[in-house]
């Protein structure tokens, strides 16, 4: 189909690969790396296989959340519910669980029932916040502050205003999800190196991933490409909420319970780790990978301060949010440098 | 040249430029004189931005002196060459869309009486400015609402407002219709008259013949001729930039095959709002036209065609009757379209060439994942095929230029393997070598079994390589003019609604039925 | 109830009678929203409060709000006064500062005012105090810990959301501890949430080889805490006291777990007491304006099954 053009000059355009190692990529990792040290440096313990595993394990759910997130974000969307959102799923299904205990026993199948109730639960809660987006044409930002404000009254509406707890005996069942693993490797960090890994090859090598970025660089363009900007856009939602679920089937076994505290901020340490991973927070750009070591740098700086005595635990949060604004600025210099 | 020169107000002397090891200019000389019109021209590519942008602080040059008033001067930022006196407009308008045209005038240099705006002088100073251009608008209406050359006015009038000694334009009738084109000129005359120093490029030779006193070649980084203006014929300067023979800029019209099938049939479409009774055939191998002025609904009738906004009527692709909802239909369907607006619409300007070549058939690069090594494939051969030129392989595409970012986006389109091309302004902002390789590549395509249909607002374009041209105004189809008959009088007496024609439809309609 | 008011300590005498009206009156209870805990049950009971005194109390309206952060609360207050023309205000105030000056405005007018758990940042506003007894509430701790431990033990502490109050507990703790030998290795914040509460935890527990006790100061912060100790598998630590009498561990007080042996009681109730004597003073010529200080109380296995409330959500 394509016809050979008359060439008006005879040398086309020389193509040298230009590879340059550029800060945006390395910045992130520097921060990430210098916290490790600094860690190892300050505490002998703090490489100890027992704390990676406590902050990788930790991260999870957070992590399995940013990643959704990343491609929310990336596809030129927001969502501010995704706390709540995992406190009112993690509610639903404490008291799922709870209320079929009598008839279906302690047991796998009772474990599965829950799992399935969360998935459920946030797919369905990633599809309205999607369809509202999307449908509706309302604004991702007040469609989330909505439903956050919804999802966390529902939780505290649910728990009476105190604490859904799991049965004890339900919880001692569940507990390997949180506690065991696999070859050493808990199953949390398990779940949160997959839902990664997969992230990262969905976002970089998939049509899905492509038009993600298409539609947060230029939501007309993707338009006019025959990309379905609507339908692309819904499941950047759905995706979300589903992984919130999968975040709260790792996060119940844990403490066994849910109240009106319960992912308290998540949603604004999500968009911080995705943010500090190197996507634009007005869409466009994506990286899962980023979002990774993201996530781990904000686990890792909990972390340190808990584990030395180096400032004030009045200051925690300074030094978060400087460490936020540090890893960010250290991207902004690379870009314009480059 | 039987006046005596006046002294330059701005001149460059042996300017280079280079970013990173790349020399993109090599010692350019250029002198701007007040009351005088001086056009740069050059192929896209040739270093006319960078030339203009280093006049205008937007950008510092590596070597060579920049003098204003005889005086040397390094601009470090567009504000201090506006302070000079030195004023650029953008092809893209620099203007806020969501404020009014009097803030638009004075934004960032708001007059106040204490700490408030002093809105009644604003407002007094901004309609004696647009009065001088002879262009009342209103000060109150948002600039979103404005058309291009009214946005274009009120660029001038901004200008005007900082006491610009010399005025730099960046393809100023790149966006306007003929009769905006020709009110430009009168104003641009005018300001000559007042002593304004005019620099401007343009890829429409015809007006730098019209306007021009002095003119600039560039090719290559280089000035290849720098004299008067009318010493050149349009032909001779296409030459001067391409560096070679212009043969004809038209490929020939091959007859067509009568008995070639009908590839599109449309019959009473209508696009609320902007167009109603839009019936008319299209047949395989063949060249459609469409002509008319801005607002005549041209855009607006085949983006509905395509799915790209409401609309409703019978439409047969091949002989099968189909209805498209959304554009990803009409390209599964092999309809495509290629927009006229590849800055907002067409290209991912912050993305590379790979990510955009392949963004519209991206399926056909993916079985679960996408297969890099067949994008990078396809650029290559897109790269070569249609002569795309870039600085390097992995630069974003809104720093190619215009042309080369048409040629991407034609390879784009092309890239889904349409039955039906249907190109909005194909050659919009795009030079005179460019162009021609755009009219050889539809004839090309059309020639292969593509139909096509151009829309275009350039007459001579329109007639030079359609094989029939469909008029329309006010949303409706006036005329069709084929052969011997195309010539640009019949066309603007039905674009004027001078004129009124039977719709061939209706004729074929019968005949087909 | 009984029990909680058998618990009162009366610290002041007071003379104020209030004569009975015919008239319907209507109290306003505004109270921070139930983001933890403890503040869940003191809504809780505020609820029932309310709930059982209309039915008393024909004469008495109610209107109950509750507020997620302090100029929520300010909101709450201003129209209770303009729209509900309360009568008498019981409040729990988010915080201090911000407060004290729509609470005087209400006092100004003639409102009668309850002030509870929390004091207003300058004296003499409210008719009626009702509180707990931080600085009590971190000595009964921290005497337990130096009864339960061996000169030389070493305990970390779970603070709370750096507050007065949490700082008041902390320094009534560090000051019964003083002598005793006992060595507090380190304070974190894990304010009053369990999430939180279990991190910190992991992190002394990486950081500390030897902990012979937690004080977590607060029964959500317990939970976190357990969780975190026993997924380590430690059995250097003995038992981890927390405070303010959750049910599940009273519950497991009662029933002689060691990890839990004793508790410290913080009653999210006294919100009730509050409204019950506020709503006495309003129907009847009682006397009940002054101050109350609820004091803190040692739970253990011994007593604990006096202060479990099954229906309670905290």
């Amino acid at each position: 189909m394509t016809a050979p053009l008359p060439a008006s000059s005879p040398t086309p355009a020389a193509f040298a690969p230009r590879r340059r190692i550029s800060m945006t990529v390395v910045g992130p990792i520097l921060a990430l790396i210098l916290l490790a040290a600094l860690g190892a440096w300050l505490n002998p313990n703090f490489l100890s296989a027992a704390n990676i595993t406590n902050v990788l394990a930790r991260s999870a759910f957070i992590g399995i959340i940013a990643v959704g997130m990343t491609f929310v974000i990336t596809a030129g969307g927001l969502d501010l519910s995704v706390g709540s959102m995992a406190a009112f799923i993690a509610g639903l299904m404490i008291m799922v669980m709870n209320a079929a205990l009598p008839s279906m026993g302690v047991g796998i199948p009772i474990v599965l029932l829950g799992m399935g109730a969360a998935l459920l639960a946030g797919l369905l809660a990633g599809l309205l916040n999607g369809l509202l987006i999307t449908k509706l044409g309302i604004e991702a930002f007040i469609v989330t502050l909505g439903s956050m404000g919804i999802y966390r009254s529902l939780v505290t509406w649910l728990a009476d205003g105190g604490t859904l707890s799991l049965d004890f005996q339900l919880r001692s069942f569940y507990q390997p999800i949180y506690y065991g693993g696999i070859f050493g490797v808990s199953w949390p960090i398990v779940v949160f190196g997959l839902v990664a890994i997969l992230g990262e090859i969905v976002m970089r090598s998939t049509v899905f991933g492509r038009w993600c970025a298409a539609i947060g660089s230029n939501e007309q363009v993707a338009k006019y490409s025959s990309v379905k900007v609507a339908r692309v856009r819904l499941a950047t939602y759905v995706m979300l909420g589903l992984l919130v679920g999968l975040a709260v089937i790792m996060y119940v076994p844990r403490l066994g319970s849910a109240s009106a505290s319960t992912g308290l901020l998540w949603e604004l340490e999500a968009i911080a780790a995705v943010i500090i991973g190197g996507t634009l927070l007005k869409g466009g750009f994506g990286r899962v990978w980023g979002t990774v070591v993201g996530v781990l740098i904000l686990s890792l700086i909990g972390n340190i301060l808990n584990l030395t005595d180096l400032v004030s635990p009045y200051l925690n949060g300074a030094i978060q949010g400087l460490i936020i604004v540090l890893a960010v600025i250290l991207q902004r210099e690379g870009k314009s440098g480059a | 040249m039987d006046e005596a020169l006046s002294a330059p107000v701005l001149a460059l002397e042996g300017i280079r430029r280079s970013f990173g090891p790349v020399e993109v200019l090599h010692g350019v000389d250029l002198a701007l004189r007040p009351g005088r019109v001086h056009a740069l021209i050059g192929e896209n590519g040739a270093g006319k931005s960078t030339t203009m942008k280093i006049m205008a602080g937007y950008q510092p040059a590596s070597a060579g002196r920049l003098l204003v008033g005889g005086e040397e001067v390094r601009f470090k930022t567009m504000a201090e060459a506006e302070a000079r006196g030195v004023v650029m407009i953008h092809q893209e308008f620099n203007l806020a869309e969501h404020l009014t045209v009097e803030q638009n005038l004075f934004l960032g240099r708001e007059l106040k009486r204490g700490i408030l705006l002093d809105k009644a002088a604003m407002r007094r100073r901004t309609r004696e400015l647009l009065a001088r251009l002879d262009r009342p608008l209103d000060p109150d209406l948002p600039v979103a609402r404005l058309s291009n050359s009214d946005k274009q006015m009120l660029e001038i009038a901004k200008a005007l407002s900082r006491e610009a000694r010399v005025l730099i334009m960046d393809e100023p009738t790149a966006v306007l219709t003929l009769a905006e084109t020709a009110v430009l000129m009168e104003q641009i005359r005018a300001l000559r008259a007042a002593g304004t120093a005019i620099l401007f490029t343009s890829h429409k030779l015809d007006e730098v013949k019209a306007l021009a006193d002095d003119l600039t070649i560039m090719r290559d980084g280089a000035v290849v001729y720098s004299g008067s203006a009318e010493a050149l014929s349009p032909h001779d300067m296409a030459e001067a930039m391409v560096g070679r023979e212009m043969s004809d800029l038209f490929p020939p019209k091959p007859s067509l095959d009568p008995a070639a099938p009908l590839a599109l049939s449309v019959r009473g479409l209508e696009v609320p709002g902007h167009a109603s009774g839009i019936s008319f055939d299209l047949r395989k191998g063949e060249i459609l036209g469409v002509a008319g002025l801005i607002g005549a609904g041209r855009t607006e009738t085949f983006e509905g065609l395509c799915g790209l906004r409401p609309a409703h009527g019978e439409i047969r692709l091949f002989g099968e009757s189909v209805r498209f909802r959304a554009p990803s239909e009409a390209l599964a369907q092999g309809v495509a379209y290629l927009t006229e607006d590849r800055k907002t619409r067409g290209l991912l300007l912050a993305k590379g060439m790979r990510e955009n070549l392949t963004l519209q058939a991206l399926r056909k690069f993916a079985r679960i994942l996408v297969d890099r090594r067949a994008e990078e494939r396809a650029l290559d051969r897109a790269v070569r095929e249609f002569d795309i030129r870039a600085g390097s392989r992995g630069m974003l595409v809104g720093n190619l230029s215009g042309g080369n970012q048409q040629k991407l986006l034609f390879a784009k389109t092309l890239l889904s393997e349409p039955r039906v091309l249907i190109a909005d302004e194909p050659t919009r902002g795009v030079d005179i070598g460019a162009k021609q390789q755009i009219y050889a590549l539809l004839r090309e395509l059309a020639a292969q079994g593509l139909a096509v249909v151009v829309i275009s607002s350039e007459m001579q374009e329109l007639i030079g390589l359609a094989d029939r041209i469909l008029v329309m105004r006010q949303g409706r189809i006036l005329g069709e003019v084929a052969g011997a008959e195309m010539t640009e009088e019949a066309v603007v007496r039905y674009a004027m609604g001078v004129a009124r024609h039977v719709r061939p439809g209706e004729i074929r309609s019968e005949e087909t039925a | 109830m009984k029990r909680i008011l058998a618990g009162l300590c009366l610290t002041t005498a007071m003379s104020l009678s209030a004569p009975a009206f015919a008239e319907t009156k209507t109290v306003g209870v505004s109270i921070p929203a139930a983001t933890h805990g403890w503040a869940g049950g003191m809504n809780y009971f505020a609820q029932e409060a309310v709930k059982r005194l209309e039915a008393t109390y024909p004469d008495l309206d109610f209107v109950l709000a509750t507020a997620s952060d302090p100029a929520k609360q300010v909101n709450d207050i201003e129209d209770m006064v303009a729209t509900r023309n309360i009568s008498a205000l019981v409040v729990l105030p988010f915080e201090s500062e911000p407060l004290t000056g729509p609470v005087k405005a209400v006092a100004d007018a003639g409102v009668w005012v309850t002030v509870v758990d929390r004091g207003l940042s300058v004296e003499g506003i409210e008719d009626l105090y009702v509180a707990g007894d931080n600085p009590g509430f971190g000595r009964v701790a921290g005497e337990f810990m130096a009864k339960s431990l061996p000169e030389g033990g070493k305990i970390v502490v779970l603070r709370g959301i750096p507050t007065t109050i949490d700082n008041e507990r902390v320094e009534g703790f560090q000051a019964a501890l003083e002598g005793s030998g006992v060595e507090i290795l380190a304070m974190e914040h894990g304010n009053w949430n369990r999430d939180k509460a279990f991190e910190v935890t992991q992190d002394f527990l990486s950081k500390y080889p030897q902990i012979d006790a937690v004080w977590a100061s607060d029964d959500d912060m317990s939970v976190g805490a357990l969780a975190a100790i026993e997924a380590a598998g430690r059995k250097d630590v003995k038992f981890v006291l927390g405070g303010a009498g959750m049910k599940e561990m009273i519950a497991r007080t009662r029933d002689g777990d060691a990890m839990i042996p004793a508790n410290v009681t913080y009653p999210p109730a006294m919100i009730a007491t509050a409204i019950e004597v506020t709503a006495l003073g309003l129907v009847s010529s009682a006397p009940v304006s002054g101050r109350f200080v609820i004091g803190s109380v040692l739970v253990t296995p011994e007593n604990a099954a006096q202060y479990y409330y099954p229906d309670s959500p905290f």
